[in-house]
């Protein structure tokens, strides 16, 4: 039989799959696209102002590293390069997803087995996925040239632009299809994937940032940014991706033919026979969530180091007059010769912004026990739905304000080591971080209150709130110099560690009196409806 | 009040779906009752409403003394429930589960866990997402029967097990019925297993109960298949009440007769004079299919059987 039977059904099948997933993708691509050239438009609208922004960006190693490579005082350059570091990075990270999900996690589920028993070739499945992710990769490309030539940018560039995001997608479902066919399940095959993408982007990143652009090259991330759309065009570096694909294809295609159904080429551990420690709730959703708070920690631990230690380069840009300076101590709220103070204050939020998900992942996981039966098991014994969903929101509660702990002592510390001191930076940041906590909670309660009431759509609810919750926030406010600091947002009212203003409680009562009818809503009505 | 369950007038929908309409189900304490029913009548549904897991639109639902859904913690300590449908969570081991769910359900007998794991030759060791289904219904029976539960809710627990695994289950449900200190409600379609463990059954049909009783008592609703050689023909036979699909060939006859005409058919089967008779008892199969059968109206009847 033809390796490759059944390809044709079988991308039809992945294509209805991914009917409610692509098109979000390629909207987010596209709007991206789109909204940088509007912003560049809007705040930088003379060839002066551009030039200014291009010294800022010259001067300060975290915004070069944050968009990559050149920049020139051009508004095609200016809006790709403020887009482009994220869209490529986008692209590629939906393409491990759809790769994964469609080969690995299909396996997982025992339906491969279902679906290679028929006429089906043994290559058919990662084929068909390749080309659904891929396919999505490129039409989100094709998508976002054909747009942006439709507003008026050059045409030529526009392309280049355009397959360079299609190429972080080719390249990154390359590096998918391979872990698949590594792991034995699709939660590893996605951490591969994922990690490998992070590994990429740190490498293009402090290329740009410290000027080794010859970083750059290992990177394919920074194969994309290579392309140089709208300046010089180099062509040739959309092969080196194409090639690279190509060869991670092959490369999965042998591993492929090497290995049985299900199994993978990292085994598998045994487990402990007994389980002394597992005797409530609490200790079970522990176990169950320890990995994923193990993972956050880390994550939150590298990302707040790697903006503590642009504490110095923070100083010099704040101490600069600047518009987007102004615009941040003016939505804070901090006194001008707290410039540092500002900054720091302005990473923390950014890290409560992305903090405030893990609540959200943990409600998500809520109802994934639900739907999947395994809290049915649970619930069969005198365990009661309350106490069930009590352990999980424990675990949650907790989790949240020692990752806010993490992200405050790894701040203090580099913060003081770097330009502070220890003694007094050290408190005022812990004290800022877990400030923050009762806003993420009553992120995470409304979630809780969705699931309660509305079990189906709290999944979509729950994405929602974290979406609205960080795009209405202080974050991206200053940034656009609009509709920034909402405050139907409960991050807006977290009290400012470095705010001149003496500490007001009010506030912090009230999150968690609104937090408490939130979950006790949630809690109330998911003890009235049915289960499962 | 001595039935472990009862269940009258049940109603559950789901949107437009009627899933049960008027289930009536009773269990006595220390039987073992089997819950019979082709897909999608119900089952499932009707036991999670017994775990309290889905409230009833109408109707009463009891087990053991209480309500399902008010008393759902008080009645959770004295059951254990193995669903049809084991998930487990992937990262943890069969031990782990089973060491996990006992505990829960406020202690398992050590002693009785290794000689189930023993006896189901299960490794407690793996991962749960490297066990098929049979091992991860293992791991769900381990736990329920570790415990010292007094109401066992099994839905489907066999289809899994190979038959040398089923036999242990069987064996396992036999012991406990002879310490006769447990009820168990056990959801099944293997009719084999059915006739070998359950004192009586239910059969239920589009969430309704359309046959309750012993499983005697069930036989005795059916009819008897006869094959005769008599000395003459006869042309009686079809207008005795009671008598179904006659076929006759010279001097031989084969029908079915209800069981309460039996009498009057012999009687005249020996008028005519009785050369060879072949009767046979109805199967159970025929019981079922008869039941299972979409198209077919066998419902409405209740057997009412003593116990």
């Amino acid at each position: 039989m033809n390796p490759l039977t059944g390809t044709g059904h079988l991308v039809r099948l992945a294509l209805r799959r991914e009917r409610t997933i692509a098109p979000w993708w390629i909207l987010l691509i596209v709007t991206l696209a789109l909204a940088m050239v509007a912003y560049i438009n809007r705040n930088m609208g003379t060839y002066e102002l551009k030039l200014t922004y291009i010294g800022l960006i010259r001067s300060n190693a975290f915004l070069q590293g944050l968009g990559g490579g050149f920049v020139e005082p051009r508004l095609e350059v200016l809006a790709t390069w403020r887009s482009g570091g994220f869209l490529y990075v986008a692209s590629a990270f939906a393409a491990v997803m759809s790769v994964v999900r469609h080969t690995r996690g299909e396996e997982d589920a025992g339906r491969s087995e279902l679906v290679r028993s028929a006429v089906v070739g043994r290559r058919a499945q990662l084929t068909a996925a390749m080309l659904v992710a891929t396919g999505v990769s490129l039409f989100g490309g094709l998508v976002t040239a054909v747009v942006l030539i439709g507003i008026g940018l050059e045409p030529i560039g526009s392309l280049a632009y355009g397959a360079a995001i299609t190429v972080a997608g080719w390249v990154f479902a390359g590096v998918a299809a391979v872990a698949a066919q590594l792991s034995r399940n699709a939660r590893t095959a996605t951490a591969v994937g994922l990690s490998a993408l992070a590994v990429s982007y740190v490498l293009r990143y402090a290329g740009d940032a410290s000027g080794q652009y010859w970083l750059k090259y290992p990177s394919p991330i920074g194969w994309s940014h290579l392309v140089q759309a709208y300046q010089d065009e180099r062509w040739w570096m959309l092969g080196v991706s194409i090639l690279a694909g190509a060869v991670l294809l092959a490369v999965a295609y042998q591993l492929l033919g090497r290995r049985d159904l299900g199994a993978g080429l990292l085994s598998e551990r045994l487990g402990r026979a007994r389980a002394p420690e597992l005797r409530g709730p609490i200790s079970l959703a522990w176990r169950l969530h320890r990995g994923l708070l193990v993972k956050w920690t880390a994550g939150v631990a590298f990302f707040t180091a790697a903006a503590a230690g642009l504490s110095p380069l923070g100083r010099d840009l704040l101490s600069r007059p600047s518009i987007l300076a102004d615009n941040i101590r003016n939505t804070l709220g901090v006194p001008a010769d707290e410039t540092l103070g500002a900054y720091s204050w302005y990473m923390i939020l950014i890290l409560a912004y992305a903090i405030a998900l893990y609540p959200v992942l943990m409600t998500l996981r809520l109802r994934e026990e639900e739907i999947s039966g395994r809290a049915e098991a649970v619930q069969a014994t005198p365990v009661t739905r309350l106490r069930w969903a009590a352990g999980h929101l424990v675990v949650t509660g907790l989790g949240t304000t020692a990752l806010m702990a993490v992200a405050g002592l790894v701040f203090g510390t580099l913060y003081s080591v770097l330009v502070g001191d220890l003694a007094t930076d050290m408190p005022r940041f812990l004290a800022g971080a877990l400030g923050a906590v009762p806003a993420v909670w009553c992120v995470g309660a409304v979630c809780v209150l969705a699931y309660g009431l509305l079990p189906r759509a709290s999944v979509a609810i729950s994405w929602t709130v974290w979406i609205l919750t960080a795009a209405l926030g202080q974050v991206a406010g200053p940034l656009y110099g609009r509709w920034g600091g909402s405050p139907l947002e409960p991050l807006h009212y977290i009290p400012n560690a470095f705010a001149a203003a003496p500490l007001d409680a009010g506030p912090v009562v009230a999150l968690l009196a609104v937090t408490a009818i939130l979950l006790g809503g949630g809690l109330l009505a998911l003890r009235r409806r049915d289960f499962g | 009040m001595s039935d472990a369950i009862s269940v009258t007038g049940l109603v559950k929908t789901f949107g437009a779906t009627r899933a049960l309409d008027g289930l009536d189900l009773v269990v006595g304490t220390g039987e073992v009752h089997g819950f019979l029913g082709p897909n999608g009548a119900g089952k499932s549904t009707t036991i999670r409403i017994l775990l309290g897991m889905l409230r009833a639109d109408a109707g009463t639902a009891r087990l053991l003394g209480g309500d399902p859904w008010a008393d759902a913690t008080e009645l959770h300590r004295r059951l254990a429930y193995v669903p049809g449908d084991v998930t487990l969570w992937p990262h943890l081991s069969g031990g782990e589960v089973i060491d996990l769910l006992g505990r829960l359900r406020g202690g398992l007998d050590e002693r009785r866990r290794a000689e189930l794991l023993e006896r189901f030759d299960l490794d407690p060791r793996k991962k749960s997402r490297a066990y098929s289904k049979g091992n991860r219904q293992k791991v769900a029976l381990i736990a329920a029967l570790a415990s010292d539960a007094e109401l066992l809710i099994l839905d489907e627990p066999t289809t899994g097990l190979d038959p040398l695994m089923e036999e242990v289950f069987r064996e396992t449900v036999r012991e406990e019925q002879r310490r006769g200190n447990r009820t168990v409600l056990l959801s099944s379609h293997i009719l084999a297993e059915v006739e070998e463990l359950c004192d009586r059954v239910t059969i239920i049909k589009d969430g309704r109960t359309v046959e309750s009783g012993t499983l005697a008592g069930l036989r005795h609703l059916s009819r008897t298949s006869i094959q005769a050689d008599l000395a003459a023909p006869t042309d009686g036979l079809a207008d005795l009440p009671g008598v179904h699909d006659l076929r006759a060939e010279g001097d031989r006859v084969w029908f079915d007769v209800d069981t309460a005409a039996l009498d009057a058919v012999l009687r005249h089967l020996t008028d005519v004079g009785v050369r060879g008779l072949v009767s046979r008892p109805p199967t159970l199969e025929e019981l079922f299919l008869r039941h299972y059968d979409r198209t077919g109206a066998g419902n409405g009847r209740h057997a009412g059987a003593a116990r």
